[in-house]
């Protein structure tokens, strides 16, 4: 899947060009909020600035997304992960390398980037053990 | 000066229209809204010419708006919009339409919703994860894998059993129900039996949602009419009252304070119209609960305070879904195995209950109707009471 960034989240695929996932942080009461974030979830402030992430964070929610099987092959399987990063927000990401019997909610979590060859280079969430 | 704001001018739904519906094809949304509107006009025994007021909510392929009055040549109408908030839209139309009534601003207000999601040709899946472009945040979302409605109910379903120990077999139970009430519907499209063992063995659509989880996807439009009692008394339809109406969106924020998954807007619009109408849970003796999936009911049944938060689960699987229970939940089937249009679906099975038309399905005491909408994913929440008689 090739991914396109638009005017909102240019600056965050900036940072994931270089490796680095980006969140929110509120300039009038320091909180941090996800990176799709306009307005700040506690003050309401819009003047929000862009903050490196420690990379870090746990599994709230998941589920094994079942694609429709085509041309005899198995049916693929995809782990769409609600991860929480340890700075409080959360994020949509596919979850690799862990097989879903393993999943469990507070699952610790580390980020790395998938980097397909089209588009944007995207957050992607592994085992942090 | 007094003025001409009537406090007791009672709002009543003197008209239901449902068209042909399910895997309908060559006919456009706006068709299927047209006739819906027509056919509740008829059914409340009136014409065209009699209706002042029109709300119309579009669905998945839109179409459904303004231009149906034109469609209709509806003239010197005194209430026209577009409304919008998913599946809580035919709450909150009725509401809205309620309102007009009882300020005097229309007389005969229509609530239309009509949608084609289905295409000849394609499966019911391919309707709600159709492909877009991956751009931006929302590419960050589908890149995870949520490319589809049901993959992000998913998430809020398995953060509830992950909270609470919520199990598949627990939503089955509420497939499984439904599907028994809808034998008694001849309006639903699946009237087959199934067990607990169909449900457990249908496939997976989005972990921890399978197939029997799921909604049904129907061509189709449903239409209610809105009108005052008195006007309603020499109409020919028994009259259905709006008792209450409450709306709640919790605007969940995208953080771990988040309820997303584990409470939904019923827990705020439930008691909000339960107070309006004048009467507490306990009076309800009929519920139907938006059921965009078997979780959806889940949730609302914990929400509403049917059961205890964490409870629905096993509240399911105790049986109290089930017809000839006390309390007569989903009476029609449902989304789940009658017909989805969205919030009109839990709606007119409402406005069926509540005349008595049930035949072998009507709940055998029907005073207090409760009746919710939701929409997006769990972001809009609307509650209705509705009842055969003036107050509750």
């Amino acid at each position: 899947m090739t991914i396109t960034r638009d005017d909102a989240s240019a600056a965050f695929f900036d940072g994931t060009a270089r490796g680095v996932l980006l969140l929110r942080r509120c300039d009038d009461c320091g909180r941090r909020s996800a990176p799709r974030t306009l307005t700040c979830p506690a003050c309401h402030s819009a003047r929000l600035a862009w903050e490196p992430a420690r990379g870090t964070g746990t599994l709230a929610s998941w589920t094994v997304v079942h694609h429709r099987p085509a041309g005899g092959v198995p049916a693929p399987r995809t782990v769409a992960g609600l991860v929480q990063l340890d700075e409080g927000p959360w994020l949509h990401a596919r979850i690799d390398g862990i097989d879903p019997s393993g999943l469990r909610a507070g699952l610790p979590l580390t980020v790395a980037f998938d980097r397909p060859l089209d588009g944007e280079a995207v957050p992607v969430f592994q085992s942090a053990d | 000066m007094a003025g001409t704001l009537i406090a007791a001018r009672r709002p009543v739904i003197a008209g239901l229209g449902i068209t042909e519906m399910g895997r309908v094809y060559g006919r456009s949304a706006e068709d299927f809204a047209a006739a819906a509107v027509r056919l509740a006009v008829a059914d409340a025994g009136l014409d065209l010419s009699d209706v002042d007021g029109l709300l119309t909510n579009a669905g998945l392929v839109g179409g459904v708006g303004l231009g149906l009055q034109r469609r209709l040549q509806l003239r010197d109408l005194s209430v026209l919009s577009e409304i919008q908030s998913y599946g809580a839209s035919a709450g909150a139309m009725v509401s809205y339409a309620a309102m007009a009534v009882q300020a005097g601003m229309a007389n005969a207000v229509v609530c239309v919703f009509a949608d084609t999601p289905l295409r000849e040709g394609l499966g019911s899946s391919a309707a709600y994860s159709r492909p877009r472009p991956a751009v931006g945040f929302d590419g960050q979302s589908r890149h995870a894998g949520l490319t589809s409605v049901s993959a992000r109910y998913a998430l809020a379903a398995r953060r509830h059993m992950a909270a609470y120990g919520t199990t598949s077999e627990h939503l089955g139970a509420i497939a499984v129900a439904q599907r028994a009430w809808a034998a008694g519907n001849p309006l639903a499209q699946m009237r087959e039996p199934i067990t607990l063992a169909d449900h457990q063995a249908s496939r997976w659509i989005a972990e921890p949602l399978r197939l029997l989880d799921c909604c049904l996807v129907s061509n189709g439009g449903v239409a209610v009419l809105v009108t005052s009692a008195e006007r309603a008394a020499h109409l020919p339809q028994p009259p259905v009252h709006i008792l209450g109406w409450a709306q709640s969106h919790p605007g969940y924020p995208d953080a771990g304070e988040s309820s997303f998954g584990l409470e939904s807007g019923a827990a705020r619009s439930g008691p909000a119209a339960l107070k309006m109408a004048g009467v507490g849970l306990s009076d309800v003796t009929v519920a139907e609960l938006y059921d965009c999936y078997t979780f959806t009911v889940l949730l609302s049944l914990e929400d509403y305070g049917f059961c205890a938060k964490g409870e629905g689960g096993p509240f399911a699987a105790s049986g109290a879904l089930a017809p000839k229970s006390s309390l007569a939940f989903n009476t029609g089937g449902g989304q789940l195995s009658s017909y989805y249009m969205w919030g009109m679906t839990p709606l007119s099975e409402a406005v069926i209950q509540a005349r008595g038309h049930g035949g072998e399905r009507q709940a055998p005491r029907n005073d207090v109707i409760l009746v919710s909408g939701n929409g997006g994913i769990l972001d809009h929440h609307s509650t209705l009471v509705l009842s055969p008689y003036a107050s509750g």
